[in-house]
Formats: C-alpha cells, sequence, structure tokens
C-alpha cells in the first residue's frame, strides 16, 4: 500500500486556516465531499461519530481522522496542512497542525487498516513531519508524502 | 601505636575499594555491564589471587556486613513498593516464593547430583542455596537503566524477590540440621519451624513498621536524624525478628512496605538517604563476597557449575514459573521473562557459605559451586534484562525528556508537598491539559518575581510553577510539565495507532473498521472484555488480540481500563509449540474450575 494509492495533487490542502477541531472537521468533510462526490453532512458525521470513541489526534502535532462511508467505491485519502496549530484533544495533548482525512468503502476490511496503518507510520517520522511543516506549496507536499525513497516504504 | 595504625590501613584499604567500585560504575553504564557484577569482579581483583592481594577469609565479618546490606536493601524494596501493586502481583508472587523456591531447589538439586556426583540431600543443599531469586539483584538491575517494565510482571518479580529469601533461607538450614542431625523423621518439625518464622518475621515486621512510622511523625527529631532514624529502626526490626528467631528478611521488607506506605514526614529526605544506603550496602556486600572467594579454586568447578547453571536458568526456573503460574493468567512472553529474570544474587553466596560455617563435609564445594551460579546469573541474566523485556513487548515506552521536578516537604504537614516544575514550551499544561482537582497551583515565579496563583492566571512557558499535592501523587503531574518529544522514536506506536476509551464497545469497533466481531461479545465495552479475557487486574501495556488487530491497555483507573491503544496491523504472533499449547490448555482447564 503506497501513499500515492489515496492521495492526488488535488487532495492536498497546503494551507488551511481553521479556529478549532470542529471547524477543521467541516472543512475537510467538505473538500472530501467534493474529491468523492459524496454528501458532505454523512462524511462530517462518521467522521465525528469517531472521534467520540477516541480522538484521533495521535500525538506530536498530527490527527489521522476516519471513517467508513457506505456509498465510496475505494479508499480516499486528503492531507491538510494548517497554517496554525489548533487544539484536537490528542493523546499528548499537543495541538494539531497536519491532518491526513483518511475515507473508506464499508467494504474494504483489511486495506483500510493497512492504509491507516502505513499513513500513521509514515507520519511518526520526525523528518517528513518536519518537511511537511516547512512547506506551503501543495505540489511539494504531495511529492513528500508520496516519495517512497523518503519515506522507506519497503 | 601499631593497632591504630593498623586501624589506618584498614579504613585506607576500605575506602579505596569503595571508590573503586563507585567509578566503577561510570564504566559499567557506558557498557551496560550489571553494575553488582562489577562490585563482585572488583572485590575478587583485590582479593588474594588478584591485583590487591589482600587475604581474607572471616566468613562471620562477611555474614555480618551481609545480613546488615540485605536488611537495607530489602528494607528500600519495601519503602517503593506501592500497595496499589500488591492487588496485582501478591498472590502470583507468594506462589512463586514458596511453591517455586521447592521446585527449583529439587530440579536443580537434581543437576547438582549429576554434575557433583552429590547424594540427594547434598544436591537438595545446593539447590537450596541458589533457590531464591536475589532481591538486590532484582530491584538493583530491574530499576536501573531507565527500565519500566509492565506492572503485573515487574511486581511479581519485585515481590517473589523481597518474599523467597525466607523460604530457602530456611529450606537450607533445615537441610544442615537433617545432615548434622541424621534423619530422624523431623519434616514435620521443619514445617512447624517455618511456619513460625514467617508468623514471627510478619508480625514484628507489620508492627514494627506501623511504630516506626508513627514513632517518625509523632516525635520531633531534628530533619538532618530523621532519615538516619528510618534506616536505623528498619536494621534493629530486621535483627529484633531475627532475635525472636522469626525470619528477619520478611520483617524488615514487610516493614519497609508498611513506612512507605503511610503519610510519612521527611519523605524527600528519608527517600534519599535510603538511596544512598541502598547503593553503599550493594556497593559493601558485594565487595566483600567478591573477596571471600578465591577465584583459583573457583575454577576448579567451572564445569560442574556450568551444568547445575544451566539446569537453573534453562530448566528448574521456567518449570517452576510454570508451575507457579499455572493458577494465573500469565501470557507465554511474561512467563518467559519472568522465567528469565530469575536472578541470583548474594543471598544465593551467603547461604552457600552456611555449610561452610557448619563444618559440613564438602562445604568448599557448594560454596564455590553456588559463587560461580551467582557470576553466571549476574552476568548473563542481569546483562540482558532490558533487551529482553523490549524483545518480548513488556518495556513500556520510556520518556526521553521527563519533567524536572523539585520538592519541598511542608513541616508539620503529612498530605502535601510543594512540588515546583519549570514549565516549558509546548509542554501539556499550556494547551489544553487542566491541573487536576488534586493539586493547587501554589505561586508561579514570572520574569524572577513571584507571583500568587490567583493572580498568574495562565501558566506561560518559562514560569516557574508551584503546585501543593499528596507526596504520594506528586509524580502524576510529570506529564503536564513534560517537554513535547517526551516519547522515544523506537518507542512511537507502542500503543498501536489510534486510542480509544475504555467504554468504547466492540460493536463500535466493528462500525468503524470493519473488525470480524463475534456477535456475543459485540456489546461488551473494551474495559469489560480485558476485565472478563485477560486479567482482573489490567495494566499498562497488557495486549488482547481481536481477529486482525490489537488490543493495548494505555491507561488504568483502579482496575478499569480506561484508554486502550488499538494496533491495526500487529505482527503475526507464533503459535506455541505442540507441548506448551497442550499444558496451556490443560492450565485453562485447572483455572475454569
Amino acid at each position: 500500500m503506497d501513499i500515492g494509492d489515496l492521495v492526488t495533487p488535488a487532495s492536498i490542502v497546503a494551507n488551511l486556516r481553521v479556529p478549532n477541531k470542529r471547524q477543521a472537521l467541516q472543512e475537510l468533510a467538505k473538500r472530501a465531499a467534493q474529491l468523492t462526490d459524496q454528501h458532505e453532512r454523512v462524511i462530517f458525521d462518521v467522521l465525528l461519530e469517531r472521534e467520540r470513541l477516541g480522538s484521533t489526534g495521535v500525538g506530536q502535532g498530527i490527527a489521522i481522522p476516519h471513517g467508513r462511508i457506505p456509498g465510496l467505491t475505494r479508499l480516499h485519502g486528503l492531507f491538510a496542512r494548517l497554517e496554525r496549530p489548533i487544539p484536537f484533544e490528542s493523546i499528548d495533548d499537543q495541538p494539531v497542525d497536519l491532518i491526513f482525512l483518511l475515507l473508506a468503502p464499508t467494504s474494504a476490511g483489511a486495506d483500510h487498516l493497512k492504509a491507516l496503518a502505513r499513513i500513521s507510520r509514515l507520519l511518526r517520522e520526525r523528518a517528513i513531519c518536519e518537511k511537511l511543516r516547512g512547506t506551503d506549496k501543495a505540489d511539494a507536499l504531495y511529492a513528500l508524502l508520496t516519495d517512497r525513497a523518503a519515506s522507506h516504504a519497503a | 601505636m601499631e593497632s591504630i595504625g593498623a586501624a589506618n590501613t584498614f579504613i585506607l584499604l576500605g575506602a579505596l575499594l569503595v571508590l573503586a567500585g563507585i567509578f566503577s560504575s561510570l564504566v559499567a553504564t557506558r557498557f551496560g555491564a550489571p553494575l553488582l557484577f562489577v562490585f563482585l569482579g572488583i572485590g575478587m581483583l583485590a582479593g588474594e589471587d588478584g591485583l590487591g592481594r589482600i587475604r581474607f577469609d572471616d566468613l562471620r565479618l562477611t555474614y555480618l556486613v551481609g545480613s546488615l546490606a540485605l536488611a537495607v536493601i530489602l528494607f528500600d524494596g519495601g519503602l517503593k513498593t506501592h500497595l496499589s501493586s500488591f492487588r496485582v502481583a501478591l498472590r502470583p508472587a507468594l506462589m512463586l516464593a514458596t511453591v517455586g523456591v521447592a521446585v527449583t531447589t529439587l530440579v536443580a538439586g537434581g543437576f547438582a547430583m549429576l554434575a557433583l556426583g552429590f547424594t540427594p540431600l547434598e544436591g537438595l543443599l545446593l539447590g537450596a542455596t541458589v533457590a531464591s531469586t536475589d532481591a538486590a539483584a532484582v530491584f538493583f538491575l530491574m530499576r536501573s537503566g531507565g527500565l519500566r517494565i509492565n506492572e503485573r510482571v515487574g511486581m511479581t518479580l519485585e515481590i517473589e524477590a523481597g518474599t523467597n529469601d525466607p523460604v530457602a533461607i530456611f529450606l537450607t538450614l533445615a537441610i544442615v540440621q537433617l545432615m548434622l542431625a541424621g534423619s530422624e523423621g523431623s519434616a514435620w518439625a521443619v514445617a512447624i519451624q517455618l511456619a513460625e518464622e514467617v508468623v514471627i518475621g510478619g508480625t514484628v515486621g507489620l508492627v514494627g513498621g506501623w511504630g516506626l512510622s508513627w514513632l517518625l511523625n509523632k516525635a520531633s527529631l531534628p530533619a538532618g536524624l530523621q532519615p538516619v532514624f528510618v534506616v536505623t529502626g528498619a536494621i534493629f526490626i530486621f535483627a529484633f525478628a531475627a532475635v525472636a528467631e522469626g525470619s528477619g528478611f520478611l520483617a524488615v521488607y514487610l516493614a519497609g512496605l508498611v513506612v512507605g506506605n503511610r503519610p510519612m514526614r521527611g519523605f524527600q529526605s528519608v527517600m534519599a538517604f535510603n538511596d544512598a544506603a541502598t547503593w553503599f550496602a550493594q556497593i559493601g556486600m558485594f565487595l566483600v563476597l567478591g573477596l571471600l572467594v578465591t577465584p583459583s579454586q573457583l575454577v576448579n568447578y567451572a564445569v560442574p557449575a556450568l551444568i547445575v547453571s544451566a539446569g537453573l536458568i534453562f530448566i528448574a526456573r521456567p518449570l517452576a514459573v510454570f508451575l507457579s503460574l499455572l493458577p494465573f493468567r500469565f501470557t507465554g512472553r511474561e512467563q518467559t521473562f519472568i522465567s528469565w529474570v530469575g536472578l541470583r544474587g548474594a543471598v544465593g553466596i551467603f547461604l552457600a557459605s552456611i555449610p561452610l560455617l557448619s563444618g559440613i563435609p564438602k562445604g568448599g564445594v557448594y560454596f564455590n559451586v553456588a559463587f560461580f551460579v551467582v557470576l553466571v546469573s549476574l552476568l548473563v541474566q542481569g546483562w540482558t534484562i532490558t533487551p529482553a523485556a523490549k524483545r518480548l513487548g513488556l518495556a513500556l515506552p520510556t520518556l526521553r525528556h521527563p519533567a524536572r521536578r523539585s520538592e519541598l516537604d511542608l513541616p508539620g504537614e503529612l498530605e502535601y508537598e510543594l512540588v515546583g516544575y519549570a514549565v516549558p514550551a509546548d509542554s501539556p499544561v499550556l494547551h489544553e491539559t487542566a491541573i487536576p482537582d488534586w493539586a493547587k497551583l501554589a505561586m508561579v515565579i514570572r520574569n524572577n518575581h513571584v507571583v500568587l496563583a490567583a493572580d498568574a492566571g495562565a501558566l506561560r512557558a518559562g514560569d516557574h510553577a508551584y503546585l501543593l499535592a499528596a507526596p504520594w501523587r506528586a509524580a502524576q503531574l510529570d506529564h503536564l510539565f513534560a517537554p513535547p518529544d517526551e516519547i522515544a522514536d523506537e518507542d512511537r506506536g507502542f500503543f498501536g495507532e489510534f486510542t480509544f476509551r475504555g467504554d468504547t464497545t466492540l460493536a463500535m469497533l466493528r462500525d468503524s473498521y470493519g473488525i470480524p466481531v463475534a456477535a456475543d461479545i459485540a456489546d461488551r465495552t473494551i474495559a469489560g472484555l480485558f476485565a472478563a479475557a485477560r486479567s482482573k487486574h489490567p495494566v499498562v501495556g497488557d495486549r488482547l488480540r481481536i481477529g486482525e488487530v490489537m488490543l493495548i491497555v494505555q491507561e488504568t483507573q483502579g482496575d478499569r481500563v480506561s484508554l486502550a491503544g488499538l494496533e491495526l496491523d500487529p505482527p503475526e504472533e507464533k503459535p506455541p509449540g505442540p507441548w506448551l499449547s497442550r499444558l496451556q490448555r490443560v492450565a485453562t482447564r485447572l483455572r475454569l474450575r
């Protein structure tokens, strides 16, 4: 599973300006709705429902909100770099400024889990996150995320 | 005048040895060598076959130094054990301390018969001398090096080490008596004597510990004397129990436990002094034991001793652990680790000097073989504790930059102390996390000005915050003031990818991830599932596999899992070998009864 299978240059938001977690999710749901042709409301509700079980803020300023959307036919990723860090109820209480949203079809099963694990491993690497924080160009962010050599995808 | 000169020389030599021990710790940490082994080595180096050429064969002095040191070490171990840990580990630890010691004695005794041509009774005697895990070694080697171990496993090992010495000491003495008297059907008398030792030792320890902490809090001793009073009191309790024919070692451990779990005046200074005393005791004891042995004789027993060591490490201990833990739910990995950390130490060498002292035939053989076994154990097992814990997934993530906490006792006040923290940029307390109710912000030092809590408003980076909190809880504040990046790289992901509240039901996980969940457990919560399937006392780091994914306990409140991590893509686990899985099935059936 490569990150390149999940995102396209169109699914990168280089400089998202949102004041809080709720609006971040709302904004991401809106963009994901455009990408996937699904209802914004459905996506937002699924994400919110998932956050109730425990925040997807995994620490170190990273959040990976995710959920299963009935109408999808494949996995869709959406990456956003926030202009300013926001509180996200993260596990380490640090504010979040990098968000990778993943939506999966209900039939995705193991692929869904593998993709989440892959994203999580990538964003656990300090060096990658530093570079992602250091640029506000969408194409540069896309290159960083999908560069297999840099993320030693193995 | 001559005797004054001799005394000075003696002091000089002693101080030199201890200094060598202290500085060797620098070298040892560098190479990760087990410190206790290094201390022992320095003693041997200074001894008759080494550079120092010191002839030392005073068994009585050795016994005196060793007993004192052991009392201090056991007391310290008790002092640092929280009673809440007993909940998790007391029963398995007691099984290990009794059944475990018996099985180890039998099996190790068998190997001794094989390797040394001993009679069964002689074999048992050697088995008994090396049957107990060493409190000094276990406490010390597990706590040094910043290793954090799964609480159930760590506490089982520590409580076992604190309580099994009396059993081994007793077995050894009983067998020696049998040998001296010839066997006169005294098994019954032996059992009664053991019970007596435990009851007397236990009573003296509990009452003495309570009295000690009462006196400490009641009498207004000068602050400098408080810690000295505590240590001396502990030694008194040890000696009193022993003179009253109870187990002094059990008594002093229990006394430490009582004192450590009651509110205490001068908590900080007592703990600091005890730390120092324990270090000194470790160095002193192992130096003296190293001096006592004659390495050139030791070598003669290398082959049989290696056979006994291997038998002990690879067969006797694992078997003892497996049988002792049958009634409890320990995973294979936990059992493997507990088996591996069957560290032998000073007690073994001590016990092996009893045959020598009592003039039993082959007394020297026991001593040298036991000494060798302890050396091997410290070297092989002591050196590998941390890698073993990591490999078995039982080492919890360590904090890379822990918060810096300073503490100040409040005179006459037992329930609160003043704790101070520097507030680093980006520490959690600056963002979302509030200071818990049980701690009160007292004042802030900001730009070199003292600001009272009421005027300070929100904390800022660069502040020094001072809070009032109960001494036993203060450490829980650390994470609020820890700088970010607190988890070392290799530990990230230890708790999986995502974190869930303990009241999340499996149905919710199924709906969010499509994880197959059997219908009959779908409405169970994560907390409920751990309680039912894993342990009544779940601890941080416990794992539970559900189909393809793994749940890992991340935080507990009492006996309830409050946060659990979800690992989405855990590595496949190797199924246990056929004989092991059969034994495990038997164990499960026994538990179900």
